[in-house]
């Protein structure tokens, strides 16, 4: 390092702990810092503007667009203070200053005719925040291993609990969290927390308190949510794991008297108020694992689980009725109009033969079981998956996964990252074999998917949201944050979509994939793949002029060369094919078939070099949607071409 | 057939590799070509018998629970299975970074092809803090990472570029069930198995944003982290190995602890002496 770079770092050291002085002493060697810098670069033939695929036009400074370059940084700063304490930060600059945006502060002006190219907002400014900060301690109580206060993930319940935040949100959520062992070497353990709700998305229209979205409701900072769980061991075979979760909002209750009149202690007024449930989420999960020592082939995993949701109506604006059932939560009545809480059930059993007879030969069986109305509603909103299934939303190039909430987030990811569709209702079964040996490895997947949803004349216009698209195969490809947010280019069923009013439903699924080394070249090797799901909705009873009927071919081949120790490149072939009778349309004007056929190119290098990751995909889709005119709708065609390169260097 | 009867048929053909390396020795199936099976004992994925697994969910009881190596040789390519006691999942989605369908695990499967003094290298790689004696030094080394080969590649030039030629990236990395799989060149191993050769697995765990000290391996700390095994120390004088192999006979993971626990920890700056010292093992050796 040389003396100037090493004096920059000191000087940053300086800096970062300036503020916690004198308690941090500067004693290096327990001091751990780590930086990274991330540049990417998008183009798009469109004219859209940013270094976001898929954002939220909502917002007046957005970032989303296909056209730009942006680079973030970040710092890591950790600590050993003492042999018992720990502490840590993580500063990052804000995403979504364009390498354009030379002049931005941050200055926005709404309303204001600004010329100075100061006027884009803070989002473009490229501020560092404070992104985490936590205090780990290990006090000498019995049990008690740890006890944390600050930011975390939330990584440590469940998918169907609460899950793991998102990447990008990764430390956003804060907490105390007390991790204890009750019997030595984890035989049992156990962890509770108590959670602050994010103040968007955790709730009834996506937020816990915030008048400007809900006029119902105004207070956020007294929402918490809490969760325990425990772990343990019987035997070396079989473990066990509990977690239960309890999403709190209040709100201030409107009738406090101090709110509602004079401040007089006649009317009961006494400088107080009280707080009032606006949403009251309850989710709770026993899950074991069988791997038995004798038989060390076989691995069996099972969990059941149980969800109550509440939602006051007196606090929380229906958006299944005012919102076009765009909702994340139910808003359950009983037979007299009254709010009662959405409850609901879930249990899958996964039994998993690894390669018993040394043939290369591997089988999974899953049987899984989600209720109608199960629904985590602080769940993993991506980037996990809980079923075997490769479900319907994957493709070739793009891959995702199932998950048992609502709130699923599918934004803020660019074209060429994963997709999750939510599974409530799914019951049905999987079974998978695998083969793999030397340069071959193959699988063959089979699933059944039934509805619990299945159901005639639901209430989707005040009880179940639907999320307006019900039917038609998603195109994860198509997304585009701009105009098409609101699905004016018929982009397909919103992979949230779980309850539609008519409904009686099966689906086939089957997946052929396959990867062969080549064995002449270096880091040679090709993949394929076919996938065939057969989707059918009877729809409303007693006719069949509305069935819907659902065909999808994919099939999909990729070569990859190494050309160098460091180089990979990748070119594949993806093409698409959805047959779909009765798909758009509704009971009172008929339902008109449509025909899709899209073929998807991608070019694609990985570089490594000296510490230094360099990353360049370029794709072109070109998709033929052809609609029935009798029905008053026009085809379209997509002739797309995007590219995105990443450069990024950490240390 | 009745129900019970096949019932029993299954077992009985389920059971049947799992009985056969239920026997005494760990080793089984030593071929001419070099190929056999050794087993080590579940249970012993805590280093020097104090490293605890670091706090977060995705580090899954039982995952760098060695419990089994196996040596295919096959024509003129060699296929390594190295197996632990949990499920591999790919929790970050290794797609995302060119990987190669997991995310957690890594091993380095060290080969001592000669047993000679004066041959091969003593020191481990780097972010492992082993060592190895002097007639058991390694000629090549297998890495099973879930990084793509670029990145370990790169890896290597940077951090490993004096034992390059040492250094086998597999041709075919991925994930079955419980087991690691790579398959390498016999040529890249210096030619096909012999059942003189030595071995050594040293499990460690895949860390993307490695220090420039460390050839992507997860460090040990005094406590552990959300990310870091803990029970060790907060200096690189202690293995950063969560489990090994140890040659056959007495209790194998006394001997396990005994040997990762041999090193100086006062050593704030260690020298290579100061540093754990491993064994090969040699399962077909006479």
């Amino acid at each position: 390092m040389t003396r100037t770079a090493t004096a920059l770092r000191a000087a940053l050291v300086a800096a970062a702990l300036a503020p916690l002085a004198p308690a941090a002493r500067a004693d290096t060697l327990a001091f751990d810092m780590s930086g990274k810098i991330y540049t990417k670069y998008m183009y798009q033939n469109d004219n859209t503007q940013g270094c976001l695929s898929l954002s939220n036009p909502f917002w007046v400074d957005n970032i989303g667009g296909h056209n730009g370059a942006c680079t973030e940084f970040e710092l890591n700063i950790k600590a050993n203070v003492g042999p018992r304490v720990t502490a840590g930060v993580r500063l990052q600059s804000r995403w979504g200053a364009l390498w354009q945006d030379w002049w931005e502060n941050g200055d926005l002006k709404p309303g204001v005719a600004d010329t100075s190219g100061e006027s884009l907002g803070m989002n473009h400014a490229a501020y560092v925040k404070l992104r985490g900060a936590y205090i780990r301690v290990a006090p000498p109580i019995p049990t008690v291993k740890w006890v944390t206060i600050g930011s975390t993930d939330y990584s440590m319940w469940n998918e169907w609990t609460i899950g793991k935040a998102r990447y990008i949100d990764r430390e956003n959520g804060s907490g105390v969290f007390v991790e204890g062992e009750v019997l030595p070497r984890k035989t049992l353990t156990y962890t509770v927390g108590a959670m602050a709700l994010p103040k968007l998305w955790a709730g009834p229209g996506w937020q816990t308190g915030l008048r400007d979205n809900d006029p119902l409701a105004s207070l956020y900072g007294t929402d918490w949510a809490f969760a325990a769980k425990v772990e343990g061991r019987l035997g070396d075979d079989l473990r066990l794991r509990a977690v239960g979760a309890w999403l709190q909002d209040w709100e201030t209750d409107r009738y406090s008297p101090m709110l509602t009149g004079q401040p007089s202690s006649d009317r009961g007024a006494d400088h107080s108020v009280g707080l009032s449930t606006r949403f009251r989420g309850l989710n709770g999960t026993l899950d074991a694992v069988f791997t038995p020592a004798a038989l060390d082939v076989i691995q069996v995993s099972a969990l059941v689980a149980a969800s109550s949701n509440y939602v006051s109506p007196a606090y929380a604006t229906n958006l299944v009725s005012s919102g076009q059932g765009f909702s994340p939560v139910l808003f359950r009545t009983d037979k007299a109009g009254r709010a009662v809480a959405s409850n609901g059930m879930a249990a899958k059993l996964l039994v998993e033969l690894f390669d018993p007879w040394k043939a290369g030969l591997s089988l999974k069986a899953e049987y899984f079981n989600i209720g109608s109305e199960y629904n985590a509603v602080m769940g993993s909103r991506r980037e996990a998956d809980v079923l075997l299934t490769e479900g319907m939303i994957t493709g070739g190039f793009t891959r995702g996964g199932q998950l048992p909430t609502l709130n699923i987030a599918n934004e803020f990811v660019d074209w060429d990252e994963p997709w999750f569709e939510s599974c409530i209702g799914w019951h049905g079964g999987t079974l998978l074999a695998e083969y793999a040996r030397g340069s071959l490895k193959t699988s063959l997947e089979y699933t059944f998917i039934g509805y619990n949803t299945n159901k005639q004349d639901r209430d989707v216009a005040t009880q179940y949201p639907d999320f307006l698209y019900t039917h038609g195969f998603t195109d994860t490809t198509a997304f585009t944050a701009d105009s098409d947010y609101a699905n004016v280019y018929d982009r397909g069923r919103d992979p949230r979509s779980v309850y539609t009013r008519w409904q009686d439903r099966r689906t086939h699924l089957a997946v052929l994939n396959a990867s062969y080394a080549i064995p002449a070249a270096r880091g040679a090797s090709l993949a394929g793949k076919v996938k065939v799901v057969d989707d059918r909705d009877g729809r409303k009873a007693g006719t069949t002029a509305d069935d819907y009927r659902g065909r999808s071919l994919l099939g999909f081949l990729a070569l990859t060369l190494q050309p160098t120790a460091e180089l990979k490149t990748t070119l594949g072939y993806e093409y698409t094919r959805w047959d779909e009778k009765n798909r758009n349309g509704n009971q009172s004007t008929g339902f008109y078939d449509s025909k899709t056929y899209r073929h998807t190119a991608r070019a694609g290098l990985s570089y490594a070099f000296g510490g230094a990751l360099l990353g360049y995909t370029l794709e072109w889709f070109r998709k033929d949607l052809q609609r029935d005119a009798a029905g008053g709708y026009y085809d379209m065609k997509w002739n797309v071409w995007r590219a995105k390169a990443t450069v990024e260097a950490a240390w | 057939m009745t129900p019970s009867r096949a019932r029993l048929l299954l077992v009985a053909l389920l059971a049947a590799p799992a009985v056969a390396l239920a026997a005494d020795s760990p080793v089984k199936g030593c071929s001419p070509e070099g190929g056999f099976t050794f087993a080590d004992p579940a249970g012993d994925d805590d280093g020097p018998g104090t490293y605890t697994y670091p706090t977060d969910a995705v580090y899954k009881p039982g995952s760098f629970d060695v419990t089994e190596l196996q040596v295919v040789p096959k024509g003129g390519q060699v296929e390594i299975r190295v197996t632990v006691k949990s499920r591999i999942e790919d929790p970050w989605d290794s797609a995302a970074w060119n990987g190669n369908g997991f995310s957690v695990q890594m091993a380095f499967v060290h080969i001592d092809t000669d047993h000679q003094k004066g041959s091969g290298v003593r020191q481990g790689l780097p972010g492992t803090n082993v060592r190895f004696a002097e007639d058991e030094a390694w000629d090549r080394v297998v890495i099973i990472s879930p990084q793509g080969p670029a990145r370990v590649n790169s890896e290597i030039g940077l951090k490993a570029s004096q034992w390059k030629d040492r250094i086998v990236v597999p041709r075919v990395t991925r994930a079955e069930g419980r087991t690691l799989v790579a398959v390498v060149d016999a040529a890249s191993l210096g030619g096909s198995p012999k059942p003189t050769w030595g071995w050594q697995v040293l499990m460690q765990s895949n860390e993307g944003f490695p220090a420039k000290t460390d050839l992507l391996t997860r460090k040990v700390n005094e406590f552990e982290g959300q990310h870091r095994f803990g029970g060790g120390t907060d200096y690189d004088n202690d293995p950063h190995v969560i489990d090994i192999l140890v040659p056959p006979g007495d209790d194998p993971v006394k001997k396990q602890h005994e040997i990762l626990s041999k090193y100086d920890k006062a050593a704030n700056d260690p020298k290579p002496e100061d540093l754990a010292q491993v064994p090969m093992v040699y399962p077909c050796a006479k």
